[in-house]
């Protein structure tokens, strides 16, 4: 299971700094997407190049962070993305369409405030489907192409960078190889 | 070039002066009341109470104007939507085909967009009267660590200065031929060479600063000493444990039914 | 007398790397030396520093043999953050070095004092002394990205001297900034020369090292290729192959001066005038 050894808590300098760098990549995403008159948010991928980069703890907390600052509430979503650009997209709208609808359904009575996808709600509420099933198919509907995007994005991104930022900030490899070459992570 | 981000407003006001803690404590309180308060008249109660507090901090003008752009369509849409969807609906009020609008839905709706007024009332009261580098130095000094405070600091700052970037990356990919207008596929091509150069110089500087960063002593773990004072009082202290007790207090009484 | 550096067959490689960027060097300076180090791009000039600071291979990672102590202890022994309470590394960018979370000149300098837990009091009078070091009190309420490229190099420079570091290493502090500025970071450094800090400085104005550094050591392919004073380390081929020739000496060279050449602007005027 060495995989798990991903999610150990390790953050060195390297990775702090690398926090707030994902936070702007976020937002000039979301600006540059709104110059282009892009129809999606794509206001996250800095979070998830943070987390290809740096592993789940970088990308989490960077997630947290922008939430935090654009919504103004506090929104847990927590990303964590293993490798595989498809496992990113469908975890990233799992987590987001998942975390998103408890926030929804407690404080816009389970709107999800895109319209689009608030008619979805309305044509199933009346269909008589449970509140909470309406609220998550909105949210989802809504976070389906967004997410699928974005995780294309960042993955497109993470391909195009040289292959020692890779190596650098790679917060999530296990310790010390077996030549005694110290891996970043260790500092 | 851009400074932090912030809503700070310049003012000398009681709020203004007042610790940060007290009106983050304030800001949460104003929520929660807001969500767990059965009834409208005492929804709006805390609504006038933020707008009370807002007029005297001398911000009521600037919060109504940033607002408006906010809360018009969100209430709108509330509405429209619950009134139409909501399971409790019964009572129609305005029949639109297939469909129709509802008085429960309506009152569920205007209610629910009342409380989001209110969260975004005590946002905004906090955002206009707080420097973000207040808040994070009062955090530091109560034990956040010094790292994570760095985190706050520099996310405020490196926010707008990669969106000035975005914009002169734009400028001169534009220079160089690149389509920015046109139909949505060629739009969307311009999407990575827009933003790869971004992530590049990002990433140079993130390792840079980092190794300037630990040259300069960061993440040692040691008692962070207080940078400037920043006033406190037991008013403030009391007044942080009073309303806190107060929301307590709420969620006791709806949960017992009380309310 | 305990040397402030001392290496010896030190080797650094960085990680997924085949070749050795360092090495073997072995090096020894002492307290209040002032030397200069020149040499191509990639010759190891800036491993050098990173390895003497700590950060190659704490930072890096990568695999680092032999010894390399500073102040008498390996660098393996005490990590980055703690060794910069005795030396100091500048950067060569001005503003990737600034920590990016304070909003005045004067907060920025107070960073490195702080995150040592320094009392208040103390803060500030290592933040004066420093600001008047470098000059820059005038600006101290100054937000600093309103601050000039050279003028942000003497911040970063504040910054590291408000540690009181005895051990200064700048890697190319010059290569971004204009004359002026340059001229400006020098003088900072010709006091703290004088004051006894220790400093390591890697620059490309050949013609700036052999006029203020009394050794000089000359660096290509990761190795050592000459250590002594300007006026012999430019004389030798080698170096002036890879590493290049002090204007001064290459002006008198075309006069038809003979070796050896001389490399500053005095002793080029006396060379021209006999």
């Amino acid at each position: 299971m060495a995989w798990l050894s991903a999610f150990k808590f390790r953050l060195n300098t390297l990775g702090i700094v690398l926090i707030p760098v994902c936070i702007a990549i976020d937002w000039a995403g979301h600006a540059i997407a709104s110059g282009l008159r892009l129809p999606l948010f794509l206001d996250s991928i800095g979070t998830i190049l943070g987390g290809i980069l740096a592993g789940p703890w970088v990308g989490g907390l960077a997630g947290f962070i922008t939430n935090l600052i654009s919504s103004g509430t506090i929104d847990p979503i927590w990303q964590r993305q293993p490798r595989g650009w498809i496992g990113i997209w469908i975890l990233c709208f799992l987590v987001a369409s998942i975390g998103s609808t408890p926030l929804n359904i407690g404080l816009y009575q389970g709107q999800s405030g895109i319209p689009f996808g608030d008619a979805i709600y309305t044509a199933l509420v009346n269909a008589h489907f449970p509140t909470w099933i309406a609220a998550y198919v909105d949210e989802a509907a809504v976070d389906l192409p967004d997410k699928l995007i974005t995780a294309l994005v960042a993955v497109l991104i993470y391909q195009g960078l040289p292959r020692r930022y890779r190596a650098l900030f790679r917060l999530y490899q296990p310790d010390d190889d077996a030549e005694g070459e110290r891996s970043p992570a260790r500092a | 070039m851009a400074r932090g981000l912030s809503l700070y407003a310049e003012g000398s006001s009681p709020l203004h002066r007042a610790h940060p803690l007290t009106k983050a404590t304030l800001t949460l309180c104003a929520i929660g009341l807001a969500f767990i308060l059965p009834s409208w008249p005492l929804v709006l109660g805390v609504g006038v109470a933020l707008l009370s507090l807002l007029a005297a901090a001398g911000v009521l003008r600037r919060f109504l104007f940033v607002a408006a752009g906010l809360l018009v369509p969100i209430t709108l849409l509330l509405a429209l939507v619950q009134s139409l969807a909501n399971p409790h609906n019964q009572t129609v009020i305005l029949p639109l085909g297939p469909l129709a609008v509802h008085r429960e839905g309506l009152y569920i709706g205007l209610l629910a967009a009342l409380r989001i007024a209110d969260l975004v009332a005590a946002t905004f009261l906090f955002s206009f009267t707080t420097r973000p580098a207040d808040l994070a130095e009062a955090l530091m000094q109560r034990g956040l660590s010094p790292r994570f405070g760095y985190v706050i600091q520099s996310a405020l700052q490196i926010i707008p200065q990669s969106l000035e970037t975005a914009d002169r990356i734009r400028d001169a990919q534009r220079a160089r031929g690149l389509e920015t207008e046109g139909p949505l596929p060629r739009r969307a091509r311009a999407f990575i060479p827009l933003l790869l150069p971004l992530v590049l110089s990002a990433l140079v500087a993130t390792q840079e600063r980092a190794m300037a960063l630990e040259v300069r002593g960061f993440g040692l773990k040691v008692g962070r000493l207080a940078r400037y004072r920043i006033p406190d009082s037991l008013g403030q202290r009391v007044l942080r444990w009073g309303l806190a007790l107060a929301v307590v207090a709420a969620l006791a009484a709806r949960l017992r039914g009380w309310l | 007398m305990t040397p402030v550096i001392a290496m010896a067959a030190a080797r650094y490689r960085y990680p997924e790397t085949d070749h050795d960027a360092l090495g073997p060097v072995d090096l020894a300076i002492g307290p209040g030396e002032w030397v200069g180090v020149v040499g191509p791009t990639n010759a190891g000039k800036s491993t050098l520093c990173y390895v003497i600071i700590g950060l190659a291979p704490q930072f890096f990672g990568g695999r680092l043999r032999g010894e390399v102590s500073v102040f008498g202890s390996p660098t393996a022994s005490q990590p980055v953050n703690e060794r910069s309470r005795r030396a100091g590394l500048l950067f060569q960018n001005p503003f990737t070095q600034l920590s990016g979370a304070r909003e005045r000149v004067d907060e920025e300098v107070a960073f490195g004092p702080e995150a040592h837990g320094l009392p208040q009091a103390e803060v500030e009078e290592r933040v004066a002394e420093a600001l008047r070091l470098t000059g820059l009190q005038d600006l101290r309420a100054r937000h600093p990205l309103d601050l000039s490229g050279g003028q942000l190099q003497r911040l970063a420079l504040a910054a590291l001297l408000a540690m009181r570091p005895e051990l200064l290493l700048l890697d190319e502090p010059t290569s971004q900034l204009d004359p002026a500025g340059s001229r400006a970071l020098f003088d900072v450094l010709r006091g703290l020369h004088a004051a006894g800090t220790t400093i390591v400085m890697v620059e490309h104005r050949l013609e700036a090292v052999a006029a203020m550094c009394p050794r000089v050591i000359a660096l290509g392919e990761g190795r050592l290729l000459a250590d002594g004073a300007p006026a012999e380390v430019f004389n030798r081929p080698e170096v002036q192959a890879s590493a290049g020739i002090p204007a001064f000496a290459r002006l008198a060279a075309l006069v038809g001066k003979g070796p050896p050449l001389p490399v500053t602007f005095e002793s080029a005027v006396e060379a021209l005038r006999g």
